[in-house]
């Protein structure tokens, strides 16, 4: 047998032990979920090893005018091992702060150049049509329903103003249809993965079988 | 400690932010800015390895502790130690691997994926039938509505229908959409600024 036949047999009973779940939750179902995780997780350390250590922090050590730069990380990529252990947790906290702090930065520049200035603009360009006067107030409406601020009332009680909660009022109509069409969305994803699995099945039984 | 860690997260955030906005000005923030994401690149990488060897401490403790009922965790460690092994060794454009990447990980993945197109349907009749009301409704409605557009159906594309309910939900979805990617913006930009100002610490400077 070929390794495309044994591959496609091997992805026909775990499609079997997965799909088996329809019928609630059995050892057939967990013991392929678990392979996933296993195999998966393998995965990932082999990528993450020859793709980021290797190139990045192993390889340059060989090298005199880069080693420099590469024992720091070192050091602190050793020193977050400590995060595995209560005791000496506290060693890995550089190594996160560098992370975070890094991070941190990386999210605010992504935030600020790749969704909030080309949304804004984007929403101003398409202010020349009706369409765009719509989404402009959308946009404005749904904005508004996560404004949470709020007074205390004379009966003690903690209410948004009548304006902003007739505006998040709106602006909850707007998040209904957008989350439907996500969903929507997602479902058509999982339909399609439903049926490649299914004529995959067919395909397979069928070339088994010669017909 | 705690102050040092602080100091050492909100000088590297601000060195990165201000090499993303001022390279032209001053080149060598560029420079500092390429350096320290390196080094988080390197870091975040190796913060996931220590999240693997977490999840191998987990399931060595289960073998430990219930011998008998243990079977799952046996699998799992059995599969990630012999795929990380000849991984590492083998390199991940080798064939055997992509052989168990192709026979296990991609029809795993495609079947629970799969397994959402029921659960998702039945998640819609529990909606509908525990919490009508005017949102689950509209929700519902689209999804309807939708998918009638998209889908194709015994009769062929509904001329006039799919365009229009197209148009409607995608000009409504558009707004909506736009609403909260220019929320969850600003909810990072603050966060982020939070983290870079010290209010926020998660990396244990409390």
């Amino acid at each position: 047998m070929s390794f495309e036949v044994v591959s496609a047999v091997i992805g026909l009973l775990l499609t079997l032990m997965v799909f088996s779940y329809l019928i609630g939750d059995n050892p057939l179902f967990r013991l392929a979920v678990y392979l996933f995780i296993g195999v998966a997780s393998g995965y990932a350390v082999t990528v993450i090893w020859h793709s980021v250590l290797v190139p990045r922090l192993l390889d340059p050590l060989g090298n005199p005018n880069r080693l420099a730069w590469t024992v720091v990380p070192l050091i602190l990529s050793i020193s977050l091992w400590a995060k595995l252990s209560p005791r000496i947790s506290r060693l890995g906290g550089f190594a996160m702060a560098v992370i975070v702090g890094v991070g941190a930065a990386t999210a605010i520049g992504g935030a600020l150049t790749g969704t909030l200035i080309p949304q804004v603009e984007a929403a101003m360009d398409s202010f020349d049509s009706s369409e765009g006067a719509v989404m402009l107030a959308g946009t404005v409406l749904t904005l508004a329903y996560f404004q949470f601020g709020a007074k205390r009332a004379p009966d003690d009680t903690i209410k948004r103003g009548a304006v902003i909660e007739l505006l998040a009022w709106l602006g909850r109509l707007f998040i209904a249809v957008t989350l439907g069409v996500l969903f929507a969305g997602v479902y058509l994803s999982a339909l399609t993965a439903l049926i490649e699995r299914l004529s995959s099945i067919i395909n397979l039984v069928k070339s088994l079988l010669g017909l | 400690m705690r102050i040092l860690v602080t100091v050492l997260a909100i000088a590297s955030g601000v060195t990165v932010l201000a090499g993303y906005f001022l390279a032209g000005a001053v080149p060598v923030l560029d420079q500092a800015r390429f350096i320290l994401t390196d080094w988080a690149v390197i870091l975040a990488g190796m913060a996931a390895l220590i999240g693997v060897a977490n999840l191998v401490f987990v399931h060595i403790e289960k073998v430990r502790s219930q011998p008998g009922t243990s079977l799952y965790s046996a699998v799992l460690i059995i599969a990630l130690f012999g795929t990380t092994l000849y991984g590492v060794i083998a390199g991940p454009e080798d064939s055997f691997l992509n052989f168990a990447v192709t026979a296990i990980v991609i029809p795993v993945e495609a079947s629970l994926l799969a397994l959402l197109a029921v659960t998702l349907v039945y998640a819609c009749i529990r909606l509908a039938r525990r919490r009508a009301d005017v949102m689950s409704v509209i929700f519902l409605v689209t999804i309807v509505l939708f998918l009638l557009a998209v889908m194709p159906t015994p009769i062929g594309p509904i001329p006039v229908l799919d365009r229009l309910i197209l148009g409607m939900t995608g000009v409504v979805s558009g707004a909506g959409a736009r609403g909260l990617l220019i929320g969850v913006a600003l909810g990072t930009l603050l966060t982020g600024l939070r983290v870079l100002l010290g209010i926020d610490r998660p990396y244990g400077g409390n």
